[in-house]
């Protein structure tokens, strides 16, 4: 017997605040359900700590479904398994590019596993590799290369925010997006490895993210 | 500007993901180029989001629940499946740069052009001339539906066709005319089989078509040249 509440519930708990699942809920109580608000944050910690039980919680939630949507979708069961490999490896490597000012985590995903998708079942149609979804649902432009904030960036806000980063922080954000060095210019510069640079300014975007976000609640 | 927008259907379609791809680039550039689309799209996506999820609701959460004993016996062999998945994507510690904003120009006669992000990957034909008009067919491999890249000189036109299937002109750069108006870059025109059309311009334009069918000239001369229609759209 397996989870009877197939279609009692979600329209109507969409609109609702929902407490944070707690450790003693039974799987059946999904009818209080809906996309749980920590999933954003899950996020962010893949984005600024490559934190693996994030993402372990972020693939519980997500994975299963990804792979019943996929495998629905190509009417194929191992392509559903291949689709969900594929997105959360996106997932993880891409984490950093997730905006929660912008939506929810749901939204973002949802976006990674339709461009995964539409990918695959190009490929099964037609007789070209090439990937196209990345540049038809600009998925990586939602932050532009130049600048993440680029409406903030000159903004006293955000000024005082940089302010209180870790010098080294500091210091990369204000070559790649202020004097518009690459990551690789910068790590020549400072000497030190490039995936050093770029963990530095993930790090220090990932904060401000999070602080303009809570700032503008 | 902008007075032609793809129709609430095509918007839905693109959010979906489930057009055909020469019609997807066709709603992704102007969405690029029109901030009432994309902000509908961008609704419509969340929504899908939550749809999607949200149906998928009902089922088990194995991970966290701690509780594997709880999932089904014939869900245990996936479980283990998603745990080595897990195991293997998170091993790899490589981030994704964002791919640095680039583009592609062509060039129709002696005229330079920047084309929209979305025609990055396409594969495209050498430049075809006909009188005024210069095409290059796109090579998205969709069967019936035909997408390319049209310029049309300074005065000229194309004769009177109409189409059994459908037309889709999105107008780049520049500016054409027909019997409905002005159009500007942005305008994103569908058309059906019902519909005449000849658009004409003065200054010159480039636009991006997609149709199903070739085009069929409907006025005397032309109809002589009507081979040429497949060469056209
Ligand atoms: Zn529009």
């Amino acid at each position: 017997m397996r989870y009877v509440m197939k279609q009692s519930t979600v329209e109507s708990t969409r609109n609702k605040t929902i407490a944070p699942a707690t450790k003693t809920r039974p799987m059946t109580t999904t009818a209080k359900e809906s996309a749980p608000p920590e999933l954003s944050q899950y996020l962010m910690a893949v984005a600024a700590d490559r934190d693996k039980q994030a993402f372990a919680k972020l693939f519980a939630w997500f994975g299963p479904k990804i792979k019943r949507i996929a495998a629905q979708k190509l009417n194929n069961d191992a392509a559903g398994f291949d689709i969900t490999q594929e997105t959360m490896t996106r997932v993880w490597r891409k984490a950093h590019l997730f905006v929660p000012e912008k939506g929810a985590a749901t939204t973002w995903v949802y976006t990674v596993m339709r461009n995964v998708i539409f990918d695959a079942m190009r490929k099964n149609k037609t007789q070209q590799a090439e990937s196209l979804s990345d540049d038809i649902w600009p998925i990586e432009e939602q932050i532009s290369e130049e600048s993440p904030f680029q409406d903030h960036l000159m903004t006293k806000q955000l000024g005082e925010l940089v302010k209180k980063l870790p010098p080294n922080q500091q210091e990369a954000l204000t070559a790649v997006y202020y004097k518009q060095l690459t990551h690789e210019e910068l790590a020549k510069q400072l000497n030190i490895p490039v995936g050093t640079v770029k963990s530095r300014i993930r790090l220090a975007v990932t904060k401000l993210k999070q602080q303009l976000g809570a700032n503008n609640d | 500007m902008i007075k032609h927008h793809p129709s609430s259907k095509l918007l839905a379609g693109y959010a979906t993901g489930e057009l055909p791809a020469s019609i997807a680039i066709g709603v992704a550039i102007h969405c690029k180029m029109c901030d009432q689309c994309q902000a509908n799209v961008d609704a419509l996506t969340a929504q899908l989001a939550d749809q999607v999820f949200d149906a998928e609701l009902t089922e088990p959460m194995a991970y966290e629940n701690e509780q594997f004993d709880l999932a089904s016996e014939a869900e245990a062999p996936m479980d283990m499946d998603f745990g080595n998945m897990i195991a293997a994507i998170t091993a790899d510690d490589e981030i994704s740069e964002q791919s640095m904003v680039r583009s592609t120009s062509i060039t129709v006669k002696g005229k330079n052009f920047e084309l929209p992000a979305p025609l990055n990957n396409v594969r495209m034909s050498n430049w075809l001339n006909i009188g005024k008009l210069s095409r290059s067919s796109l090579n998205l491999d969709e069967g019936a539906i035909h997408s390319h890249l049209l310029h049309i000189d300074a005065d000229g036109e194309v004769p009177t066709h109409t189409h059994k299937g459908f037309e889709i002109t999105l107008l780049l750069d520049g500016s054409f005319e027909d019997d409905m108006g002005t159009y500007h870059p942005g305008d994103f025109i569908e058309l059906n089989g019902e519909h005449n059309h000849q658009p004409k311009t003065k200054e010159g334009c480039l636009c991006y078509t997609v149709a199903d069918d070739a085009l069929q000239f409907t006025e005397g001369f032309h109809k002589l040249f009507n081979p040429i229609g497949s060469l056209l759209y």
